[in-house]
């Protein structure tokens, strides 16, 4: 089942943006991870997808193949929904 | 004073024969330690009856201090004893080093000069674990949690960077030395101020020490120079630098030179300092060209090798593959030619500055980005002298032997010896700024010359270095796998990583000391963690190290390395190590073994150039491995035992032990262990052809 990673910090402008986001998604039952980076389990999720811009949202499959992402920027809940069923 | 019967000869420290005299053991210990004068008495009185009883007739000034450490010991009096303790080592210990070659640094030659720098050496190791750093640090380093590089060279900073317009600025007035000379007005005597100058250095320097841009600022003196003169040019400075052993002990200057194909954004507006140190009225970008003739050259001759062939050791030429590099015209050219080099010789390191980083490289893989205080001093390029004040490496596997499966055991222990390493660096701070306090008349009078507005050695901008060793064995203790068996063992590496990083950025926060992760080189530090474990941590251990123990050439990976031995496509091993380099903020590389292999430059341009685009990595580096005969002096492609053109048996084996070039009769240990280990990427570049394009 393809899931939405959301990357953020605290103190990063955009971020507020990128939680609003989730709490969207989660409503419409996707299954979502949030990881921020200013913890070693996030930044080393950060490190491996080479997240370099926050907040960044990717979309993986099962084998952690990644499907689609937006680095820098958050996008529209129906777009995210959209990559993430594949439509 | 105060004198006995005692009918007794005392070979004193000042090469005399003197009469007993107790009176001189009170007055040494009044004068070193805090004790009162009747323990005093009685200490002296004490040892005098234990002489006595012994029947000897001559004793050392040695053997008395130790007998008195004795009774201080027996007194309870250990911080007496403490400060009356004598440094030195035992006969068998100099006889021994005397005799054989150093197997700790393979860059030390064997030879009285070099054995008068190892015993000094051991002396002010001796000495920095006494009275530099605290019992808990010192305790920690002996038993091999963490390891404190370079304790021979305690009163000295680690590392540094430099730049050639300091000496083109200011000429080369060293504080003390006989004779002053203005900024030099030729080539050639420019060149051998840069070699004066790198040797000075390296004496108030442990490790390497770095040239940024050489060919960029070579360049305004190379105007109206024929190609043959500047071949030549290049082949003095290759030749003075490798064959500089004149250095301490005997060594080469341990040199790294930044090149450059590009003048890099943050040089080409930069005025152009010129012969006899004058403004030229133009900038450096207006010399690329001149900068490019010599970059070229230098790497002719770096392909042709030495007089036997053999692949330069030192000045290590480190290129910079930027985004601008691929803009600048001749780029293919050039990075075939380079790759020709690396291929063929292995000497070129391919460092990549993406997007708008700007680095500095210094040692193995030791590099600093620019920040914006250093862009600025751009413009004044002799500003930009850079330095680490020391490195601490931690024994990441020890950790995961002592959490015992716990996670939150493990980053405990973790950021517990992470904090006992920043309190090292701290004291060896603290001690260099007692001794650079001394100014002109104190050790480090080098590093304090002001000819610019401030101290050569600009203390403020100093790094500490925290480096770690056998991540991959402390992912396999702790989850079973090793770093190249799954994602998750991956994950998990990078998660310890991480945390070290999040570690540096606190202690830069709430300390403001600039701490900054670096892969150690651990060129005897693997090994050194690795016996210390089998000792401590059997039998879990004994599954773990790396490498043979029957025949004791063990060690543990290097750095956040993979597993040498672990067959992968070298892109795989590139990619995957590059994950963990954004997070090593002072400097990381890959190394790709190359064995016999000798890949088409086109193959190795694709690599470097795939590297650059599709991955993280900082830096790579490929290692052919040579065999070089001292009777007919040829140089074969190999590691053979017999030499293919006279079949003389006297030869020697050459590659790369961590970041740079040696003979393999020099290695300790743990590396030729991992030597025999490494996996060659000989058929990966096999018979493709490739063409490059952007």
């Amino acid at each position: 089942m393809n899931v939405v990673k959301i990357f953020y910090k605290d103190d990063c402008p955009m971020c507020p943006m990128a939680k609003r986001l989730k709490d969207s998604l989660l409503k419409q039952k996707v299954m979502v991870s949030e990881y921020n980076v200013e913890t070693a389990e996030g930044l080393a999720e950060a490190t491996f997808h080479g997240v370099m811009a926050l907040p960044t949202i990717i979309i993986e499959d099962d084998n952690e193949n990644e499907l689609s992402g937006w680095r820098g920027t958050v996008p529209r809940v129906e777009e995210v929904i959209n990559a993430v069923r594949g439509s | 004073m105060e004198t006995t019967d005692l009918n007794l000869f005392v070979r004193t420290s000042e090469e005399t024969l003197s009469d007993w005299s107790r009176d001189r053991i009170v007055h040494a210990l009044q004068k070193e330690t805090l004790i009162d004068e009747e323990t005093a008495k009685d200490i002296s009185i004490e040892v005098e009856q234990t002489i006595r009883k012994s029947g000897v007739k001559m004793v050392t000034a040695p053997l008395i201090r130790e007998l008195v450490n004795a009774k201080l010991i027996e007194k309870g009096l250990e911080t007496a004893r403490k400060m009356h303790t004598r440094l030195g080592m035992p006969i068998y210990d100099v006889d021994s080093l005397i005799l054989h070659p150093n197997k700790e640094n393979a860059n030390v030659p064997h030879g009285p000069e070099a054995t008068n720098l190892t015993l000094a050496e051991r002396i002010k190791k001796e000495y920095a674990l006494l009275s530099v750093f605290s019992q808990d640090v010192a305790d920690a380093h002996m038993n091999g949690d963490i390891h404190l590089h370079d304790l021979g060279f305690i009163d000295r900073p680690y590392c540094s960077g430099q730049s050639l317009e300091y000496i083109k600025r200011f000429g080369l007035n060293l504080p003390h030395s006989l004779s002053m000379a203005k900024p030099a007005k030729h080539p050639e005597v420019l060149l051998a101020h840069l070699i004066k100058f790198a040797a000075a250095l390296q004496s108030n320097f442990a490790g390497a020490i770095g040239w940024d841009a050489i060919n960029i600022f070579f360049a305004p003196y190379l105007e109206g120079m024929s190609d043959n003169d500047v071949k030549q040019l290049a082949q003095m400075l290759i030749f003075e630098f490798s064959q500089q052993a004149v250095a301490r002990g005997g060594q080469a200057i341990f040199s790294d030179i930044n090149l450059y194909w590009e003048v890099p954004k943050h040089f080409e507006n930069t005025p152009a300092i010129g012969p006899g140190g004058t403004y030229t009225g133009r900038t450096y970008g207006e010399y690329e060209k001149e900068a490019q003739r010599f970059v070229w050259k230098l790497f002719e001759v770096y392909k042709e090798g030495d007089g036997a062939g053999r692949p330069f050791f030192f000045p290590k030429p480190i290129v910079h593959i930027t985004e601008k590099f691929f803009r600048t015209e001749g780029w293919q050219d050039f990075l075939y030619h380079i790759c020709d080099v690396a291929s063929d010789k292995g000497n070129t390191y391919f460092v990549f500055d993406r997007g708008e980083t700007a680095k500095i490289s210094e040692c193995c893989r030791l590099s600093f980005k620019l920040e914006e205080r250093d862009l600025k001093d751009a413009k004044e390029p002799w500003r930009m002298r850079y330095c680490a004040l020391q490195n601490v490496s931690l024994n990441l596997p020890r950790i995961a032997y002592m959490a015992k499966g716990d996670d939150t055991r493990l980053f405990d222990l973790l950021t517990d010896r992470f904090v006992l390493a920043v309190k090292a660096h701290k004291e060896k701070r603290s001690f260099l700024e007692k001794l650079l306090a001394l100014g002109e008349d104190g050790p480090l009078s080098l590093l304090t010359m002001k000819q610019d507005d401030m101290p050569y050695l600009r203390f403020d901008l100093a790094s500490h270095l925290i480096g770690m060793v056998g991540l991959n064995e402390m992912v396999q203790i702790h989850t079973g796998e090793e770093l190249h068996s799954s994602t998750q063992a991956l994950k998990f590496g990078l998660k310890i990583i991480s945390h070290m990083n999040l570690l540096t950025e606190k202690i830069k926060r709430n300390e403001k000391i600039k701490v900054v992760l670096e892969q150690t080189p651990a060129e005897s530090t693997s090994y050194r963690f690795a016996r210390l474990d089998l000792r401590y941590f059997s039998p879990l251990s004994g599954r773990v190290v790396k490498g043979d123990i029957a025949s004791g050439e063990i060690y543990y990976t290097n750095s956040t390395h993979l597993n040498v031995h672990a067959p992968m496509n070298p892109i795989e091993r590139v990619t995957n190590e590059g994950k963990f380099h954004p997070l090593i903020e002072a400097g990381s590389i890959s190394h790709i073994w190359l064995g016999e292999a000798q890949p088409t430059k086109e193959a190795i341009a694709d690599f470097v150039i795939k590297t650059f685009r599709n991955t993280r990595n900082d830096q790579i580096a490929f290692s052919p491995e040579f065999t070089t005969c001292n009777r007919c002096h040829r140089t074969s492609r190999g590691l053979m035992d017999t030499c293919p053109y006279c079949h003389s048996k006297d030869v020697d084996g050459i590659t790369r032990i961590t970041g740079y070039f040696t003979k393999v009769s020099s290695w300790n240990k743990g590396k030729l262990g991992e030597l025999k280990d490494r996996y060659r990427n000989e058929e990966y570049f096999g018979h493709m052809s490739y063409a490059i394009n952007e």
